[in-house]
C-alpha cells in the first residue's frame, strides 16, 4: 500500500522495485527452506495467547526516536532531507532516525512478530502499518496505549476516522496517511473509459486486467459491486465476491494479481485497466505521460489508512507521541500531503493547503470532500478466524490451487 | 546433517581431487574440523530440527493467526500434499526443463571457452568474465528486465506475432514459458562454470587418440568429451536443479509468473508470510528437501560419477 | 579405408618431399623417406628435430605444407586420421581414463564395426599378457602395464602401419629394456610395419632394422644400426649415436687407399673409402673404444695412427670398462674406453700415455662439428617447436 518513488527513467523504477523485493526475498529464503532459520525462530517463539507487557518509558533521558515507514511517504527535498522532520527535531531536540523499512505489511510483520511476542524492542519506536494489520497488532496486544495528554492535536483527527471498530476512541493508534482503492485505465487504449468494476470483466479486456494482491481492496471492490456493505458483511458475501474473483482469474480475464508491481504492468501496457490505489495514478501520470485515469467505481471504493502505532517493546513512547502531535498540526500535515499525494487524516490541512496550492487542495484524491468520502468505505475488521479462512481462500486463488 | 554432507559431496566434481587413501587422523585434524562441525550444528542441524518440529505443530485452540503449539500432527504433510501436489510437480517439471535447457545452452559455451579459447588466455579470461558478468547485476533486476522485454507491447511479442510464432492475443509474461525461461537464464552461469572447469582440464590427446582409433569427431565427442566432462555436467545440473526447484522469484506473480505458475517456493512464501501457516510452510519445506534429496541421490548414483571424482 | 577388415600385412610407407611449416619456423624441409613393408624402422633424433612432427603427419594429426604421403602405394595425404589404416602408441599412452582396459582396447574395433570386438580385444590383451586386468581402469595399472595396454589398443586394429611415439620414455631403465624386447617380439609375431620415434639411440639400435637419424627437420643419415655406428657421415651422427673423438685438419695427402690429415702437426690417416671428403679441411674421427692406451711411445707402424704423449686427466671405472680422458697437447681431450681385461684401471690419473688405433677404424665426415654454443639455440628451437605444435593441434581441433 505504497507508491513508487517519482522517477522518470525505467531503470530507476526497476531499482526501486528490486530494492523492495529484496527484502521480501530475504524473508522468502527462509521460508523456502534454504535457510530455515526464520521458521526455527517461529518454532522457538512463545506460543499461546499470553500478551507481552509494555516496556518502561525512558523518553525523558533518551531523546531519540526510530520511525519505520513506507518508501516515499514523507516530504523530501532534493538533497534527500525531510524538511518537516528536520523542523520537528530542531523544535523538540529529539533525534529521529527515519527508517524506510516497510514494503509490505506481511513481510514487516514476519520480521518483527517474534520480538513483539516477547515484548522486545523491534528497532522501531513507532511504525505506520495498514489498519488491518494494526487491528491484528492490537488484538494480539503488541502495541502500547497512547497518552492523549501528549497529543493535544489529536483533536484535529477527521471525525470519520476517530472511532474504528478495532480501536475504539483511537486509544492505541493514529492514522498517518490514507488512500482509496478504485479502478483505473489507459486513456489512450480505452477512450470510452470505465465506470464500474463489472466493466473490467468485458471481453475486450480479456487478459489485460490487473488486480491487487491486497485482499481487502480487490475483494472489497467486488463486494461493493455486488451491493454488499463492506463495513458489515458475513461469510456469504465474501464468498460470493471471491467466486467472481476466482472465475475471472481462472478464465484468464485477470492477467495478474500483484502488489506494488502492478504499476509496471500498467506502464508497459501488459494491463490496460486495473484495480489500483489512488495516489499511484497521480505519480504514474507524472512519470509516464498523462495516460491513465483513476475513478472510484460507481458502487463505491475502499478507503484504507496507514496508521501510527507504538510497538510494545519501545521505551520511547512519549517521543513517539510528540512526533504524532507534531504531524497532527494542520500546516505540517498539509505540507506532507502536498508531497506524498495521499489523503491526510488531519482536519484543517485542507485550509492550510489552500494557502500553499489551491489547485492541490481541490484534488479529491488528496483532500476529499464529504461527497467523495461518502463513496468510499472501510473494509471491516476481520476476526482472527476470518483473517485465517478468508486469507487462505484468497491465497488459494493466487496460488492457482 | 546427512543432507549437508551430501550436498558437499558433488563439490569435488568441480575440482576433482582424487584422494582414495584415507588419511591418518590426528588430533589437530579433528580440532580443525570442529569449527565446521559447530557451524553446521548451529546453522543447519538446529534449524532443521526446529523446522521438523514446526511441521508437526497444530493450531492453538481459539488461537489467533500464526499461533501454533507443539504436537505430532503428521496430517499436516498429508494436507499440503493433497492441496499442493500440482505445485510440487510443477516445481520439479520446471526445474528439470530449465536444467535441461541450461545444459543445452551452457555446454557449447563452456566447450568454446574451455577448449577452443585455450590458446588465447586473454580471450578465455574475458569470456569467463562475461559469463559471470550478469552476477554483477542484481538477480531481481535482471529478472525484471526480462519481464519488460516480454511485455505484450514489447518488440519481442510483436516480432513473434509477426512471424506467427505466437497467436494474436497470446502473452509471454506470466506463462510457464517465461518462468522456465527465467529459471534457465538465471542459472546458466551455475551450469556453465562447472562444465567449463572440467572441459578446461580435458586432455586433448584423448581426442587425438580417438581420432587415431577410427572415431569420427561426433563419436569422439559422445564417447570421450562428454564422459570426461561428466563431473562438470553433474555438478552443473545439481547447482541448477536444486535451487531452481526451490525458486520462488521467477515464478512469482511480481516477476515472470502468474497465478498459473506458482511453484512450491511461492506456496511456502504465501503460507509463511501471508497466512502465517508455519506448519504448512515447514512441512512443504521438508517435503521439498526430501524430494530433492531422493531425486539427486538417484541421479548421482545413476550417472556413476564416483569413478571420475 | 575398408571397414571390418584387417590389413593383410604391413604396408610400405613413402614420404615424398614433405615440408611442414609452422608460423615462424620450418619443422621439416623436403623430407623423403621410404619404409619397407614389415620392417621395424626407427626415427632417432633429439627433441625438436622434427621426428614427432613427422609421425603426426603420417598419423594424419597434422597436415603437410607440401609433399605427399603414400601408404601401400595409396596417397593418404589428405585423409583424416580416422580414415587411415594407421595406429599410434602415444608417448602419454592417452588411455581413456573413463573406460576399462578392455573397452580401451576394443574402442578402435568397435568404431570399425567389428562384431567380435570384445573377443579380439581379449586376444590382444593376452598377447601383452594383461588379460587378467581387462576390467580395471587404466589408472589402476602400473606404467609398464599401461604401456602394454596402449600397444594392445593399437595393435589390435592390425594397422598397415604402427606408429610408436617414444612409447617407452616414461618407463624405468629395466622395464624399458624388457619392453624393447617384447615390442620387437610382437612386431615379429604380427608382421606389421613399425615406425618408432625415439631420442634414445640405444633403444633405436636395439630394436630397429633401419634407423634414420634426424636433425633440424632433415634426415642426416639412414641405415642399419651397425652401419650408422661404425661409419657416421656427419658430426651430428658421430656424436648423437654413441661418442666419437673428432679431429679437424687439412688433408696433406690423398694418395692410394688412405688420406692423411694434419691435425695439430700430427698426421692421422683414414681409409679413403671411409672418408666423405678427400681434400681441404676435413674432420675425421674414431670411436673411443677403438683406441689403445700405451705407457710407452710405440714404434710407428703402417696401418696405425699414433697420438702422444698425452696425460691422463681422468679415469672413471664403470665395471666392464674404464673411461679415460687424455689431454694431448695441440689436439685437446681425447676419450678412451678400455675394457677391463685385468683388475681395475691400468693407467692412473696423471700418467703419461700414447694413444694408437687402426687406420681402418677411423672415419671421415662430410662436415665439421659445430661449436658447442649452438646447443642453447637448439633449446629455444625445441620449446618454440613444442609451442607451435600445440597451437597447430588446437587449430586443427577447432576445425572439427
Amino acid at each position: 500500500m505504497t507508491r513508487d518513488l517519482p522517477a522518470d527513467p525505467l531503470i530507476r523504477q526497476l531499482v526501486l522495485q528490486a530494492r523492495r523485493s529484496a527484502l521480501s526475498r530475504r524473508q522468502m529464503l527462509q521460508g523456502a527452506g534454504i535457510g530455515a532459520a526464520a521458521l526455527a525462530l517461529a518454532a522457538c517463539a512463545p506460543q499461546g495467547s499470553s500478551k507481552p507487557t509494555p516496556a518502561e518509558d525512558n523518553s525523558d533521558e533518551d531523546k531519540t526516536l526510530n520511525w519505520a515507514n513506507w518508501p516515499a511517504y514523507l516530504d523530501e527535498d532534493e538533497e534527500g532531507n525531510h524538511p518537516t522532520l528536520d523542523r520537528f527535531m530542531a523544535e523538540t531536540g529529539i533525534e529521529v532516525n527515519y527508517l524506510v523499512d516497510v514494503d509490505d505489511n506481511n513481510s514487516y510483520y514476519g520480521k518483527v512478530k517474534d520480538q513483539l511476542a516477547l515484548g522486545q524492542d523491534i528497532g522501531a519506536d513507532t511504525v505506520c502499518l495498514t489498519e488491518w494489520m494494526v487491528a491484528r497488532l492490537i488484538r494480539l496486544g503488541y502495541v502500547q496505549e497512547l497518552d492523549e495528554a501528549n497529543i493535544p492535536n489529536k483533536a484535529n483527527l477527521t471525525p470519520s476516522l476517530a472511532d474504528p471498530d478495532f480501536d475504539p476512541g483511537r486509544a492505541m493508534s493514529l492514522p498517518w496517511q490514507g488512500g482509496f482503492a478504485g479502478i483505473c485505465w489507459n486513456k489512450e487504449r480505452l477512450p470510452n473509459g470505465l465506470r464500474t468494476v463489472e466493466d473490467l470483466w468485458g471481453s475486450d479486456l480479456k487478459g489485460r486486467v490487473g488486480v491487487l494482491s491486497e485482499m481487502r481492496d480487490t475483494i472489497g471492490l467486488i463486494m461493493l459491486e455486488q451491493g454488499a456493505d463492506i463495513t458489515d458483511f458475513g461469510e456469504s458475501e465474501f464468498t460470493a465476491a471471491l467466486d467472481v474473483f476466482r472465475e475471472q482469474v481462472e478464465s484468464g480475464q485477470i492477467r495478474n494479481v500483484k502488489g506494488n508491481s502492478y504499476l509496471e504492468d500498467l506502464a508497459n501496457e501488459d494491463t490496460l485497466a486495473a484495480i489500483c490505489w489512488s495516489g499511484d495514478i497521480t505519480v504514474l501520470n507524472a512519470e509516464s505521460g498523462d495516460k491513465w485515469e483513476f475513478i472510484i467505481p460507481e458502487a463505491g471504493g475502499t478507503f484504507w489508512n496507514d496508521t501510527f502505532v507504538v510497538p510494545i517493546g519501545s521505551s520511547r513512547k512519549t517521543n513517539a507521541e510528540k512526533l504524532m502531535n507534531y504531524y497532527y498540526d494542520p500546516a505540517v500535515a498539509a505540507e506532507v500531503a502536498a508531497w506524498v499525494n495521499y489523503v491526510t487524516p488531519v482536519e484543517g490541512a485542507y485550509e492550510a493547503a489552500l494557502e500553499i496550492d489551491p489547485e492541490l487542495a481541490e484534488n479529491q484524491l488528496i483532500f476529499p470532500n464529504e461527497e467523495t468520502l461518502s463513496t468510499v468505505h472501510v473494509f471491516r475488521t476481520l476476526t482472527s478466524q476470518e483473517e485465517q479462512t478468508f486469507g487462505a481462500e484468497f491465497q488459494s486463488v493466487l496460488l492457482g490451487v | 546433517m546427512a543432507f549437508g554432507a551430501f550436498l558437499q559431496a558433488p563439490a569435488p566434481g568441480v575440482a576433482a581431487a582424487a584422494d582414495p587413501a584415507p588419511r591418518r587422523r590426528s588430533k589437530v585434524a579433528l580440532l580443525l574440523l570442529l569449527p565446521g562441525v559447530l557451524y553446521l550444528a548451529v546453522f543447519f542441524l538446529a534449524p532443521l530440527v526446529s523446522l521438523v518440529m514446526t511441521s508437526f505443530q497444530e493450531p492453538v485452540e481459539f488461537g489467533d493467526i500464526g499461533q501454533y503449539q507443539t504436537a505430532f500432527r503428521w496430517e499436516n504433510y498429508l494436507a499440503v500434499v493433497e492441496t499442493y501436489a500440482p505445485h510440487i510437480f510443477r516445481s520439479f517439471s520446471y526445474a528439470a526443463l530449465a536444467t535441461a535447457l541450461a545444459l543445452v545452452f551452457s555446454y557449447p559455451l563452456a566447450y568454446f571457452i574451455g577448449v577452443k579459447l585455450r590458446q588465447a588466455p586473454f580471450l578465455q579470461s574475458l569470456a569467463l568474465v562475461l559469463v559471470v558478468a550478469p552476477f554483477f547485476i542484481s538477480f531481481l533486476l535482471r529478472t525484471l528486465a526480462w519481464k519488460q522485454m516480454f511485455a505484450d507491447e514489447g518488440w519481442l511479442v510483436g516480432a513473434l506475432q509477426t512471424v506467427q510464432l505466437l497467436p494474436d492475443g497470446a502473452h509471454l509474461t506470466g506463462t510457464p514459458f517465461s518462468v522456465v525461461f527465467g529459471l534457465t537464464y538465471n542459472f546458466i552461469p551455475f551450469m556453465t562454470l562447472p562444465i567449463y572447469a572440467s572441459l578446461e582440464r580435458l586432455d586433448l590427446r584423448y581426442l587425438e587418440a580417438a581420432d587415431d582409433l577410427y572415431a569420427k569427431r561426433s563419436t569422439a565427442f559422445w564417447r570421450i568429451t562428454i564422459p570426461l566432462s561428466l563431473p562438470g555436467i553433474v555438478s552443473g545440473t545439481l547447482l541448477t536443479f536444486i535451487p531452481a526447484a526451490g525458486d520462488y522469484i521467477n515464478a512469482s506473480r511480481d516477476f515472470l509468473g502468474s497465478t498459473e505458475t506458482a511453484m512450491v517456493g511461492n506456496v511456502i512464501e504465501a503460507n509463511f508470510l501471508v497466512l502465517q501457516n508455519y506448519p504448512a510452510a515447514a512441512s512443504l519445506s521438508i517435503l521439498l528437501m526430501a524430494a530433492i534429496l531422493v531425486l539427486v541421490s538417484a541421479y548421482v548414483v545413476r550417472s556413476g560419477t564416483k569413478d571420475l571424482l | 579405408m575398408a571397414r571390418s577388415t584387417f590389413a593383410e600385412s604391413g604396408a610400405d610407407l613413402r614420404l615424398d618431399g614433405i615440408t611442414k611449416r609452422f608460423p615462424g619456423f620450418t619443422a621439416i624441409e623436403g623430407l623423403d623417406l621410404s619404409i619397407a613393408a614389415g620392417s621395424f624402422f626407427a626415427l632417432l633424433g633429439p627433441s625438436g628435430c622434427g621426428k614427432t612432427t613427422t609421425l603426426r603427419l603420417i598419423a594424419g594429426l597434422e597436415e603437410p605444407t607440401a609433399g605427399r604421403i603414400l601408404l601401400g602405394g595409396k596417397d593418404v595425404t589428405s585423409t583424416k586420421p580416422y580414415q587411415r589404416p594407421v595406429n599410434t602408441v602415444f608417448q602419454s599412452y592417452a588411455l581413456f581414463p573413463h573406460m576399462s582396459v578392455l573397452e580401451n582396447v576394443a574402442f578402435g574395433l568397435k568404431r570399425r564395426g567389428f562384431k567380435d570386438a570384445t573377443a579380439k580385444a581379449h586376444e590382444a590383451l593376452r598377447l601383452v599378457e594383461l588379460d587378467h586386468v581387462a576390467q580395471r581402469r587404466p589408472a589402476q595399472l602400473s606404467g609398464g602395464q599401461q604401456q602394454r595396454v596402449a600397444l594392445a589398443r593399437a595393435v589390435v586394429n592390425r594397422p598397415a602401419l604402427l606408429l610408436l611415439d617414444e612409447p617407452l620414455g616414461a618407463l624405468d631403465l629395466k622395464l624399458r629394456r624388457q619392453m624393447q624386447l617384447e615390442l620387437k617380439t610382437i612386431q615379429g609375431e604380427v608382421g606389421l610395419t613399425f615406425l618408432h620415434v625415439t631420442h634414445d639411440q640405444e633403444e633405436a639400435m636395439t630394436m630397429a632394422d633401419t634407423v634414420a637419424v634426424m636433425n633440424k627437420g632433415r634426415i642426416e643419415q639412414l641405415g642399419a644400426p651397425e652401419e650408422l655406428y661404425e661409419l657416421p657421415r656427419t658430426a651430428f651422427v658421430a656424436n648423437f649415436l654413441g661418442n666419437s673423438n673428432l679431429f679437424t685438419g687439412e688433408v696433406v695427402s690423398a694418395d692410394g687407399d688412405t688420406i692423411v690429415v694434419d691435425v695439430g702437426g700430427r698426421r692421422l690417416a683414414v681409409p679413403r673409402v671411409r672418408a666423405q671428403r678427400h681434400a681441404g679441411e676435413v674432420t675425421i674421427g674414431v670411436r673411443p673404444e677403438k683406441l689403445v692406451l700405451l705407457p710407452d711411445e710405440p714404434t710407428p707402424q703402417t696401418g696405425r695412427n699414433v697420438l702422444g704423449p698425452g696425460r691422463v686427466i681422468d679415469a672413471s671405472f664403470s665395471g666392464v670398462s674404464t673411461q679415460y680422458q687424455v689431454a694431448v697437447p695441440g689436439i685437446g681431450i681425447v676419450a678412451v674406453f678400455a675394457q677391463n681385461l685385468g683388475f681395475g684401471p691400468v693407467m692412473q690419473e696423471g700418467a703419461e700415455v700414447w694413444l694408437t688405433w687402426s687406420v681402418d677404424h677411423g672415419f671421415g665426415l662430410s662436415d665439421s662439428p659445430e661449436p658447442p654454443a649452438t646447443s642453447a639455440g637448439d633449446d629455444v628451437d625445441t620449446s618454440a617447436l613444442a609451442l607451435q605444435r600445440r597451437e597447430r593441434l588446437q587449430a586443427e581441433l577447432e576445425e572439427a
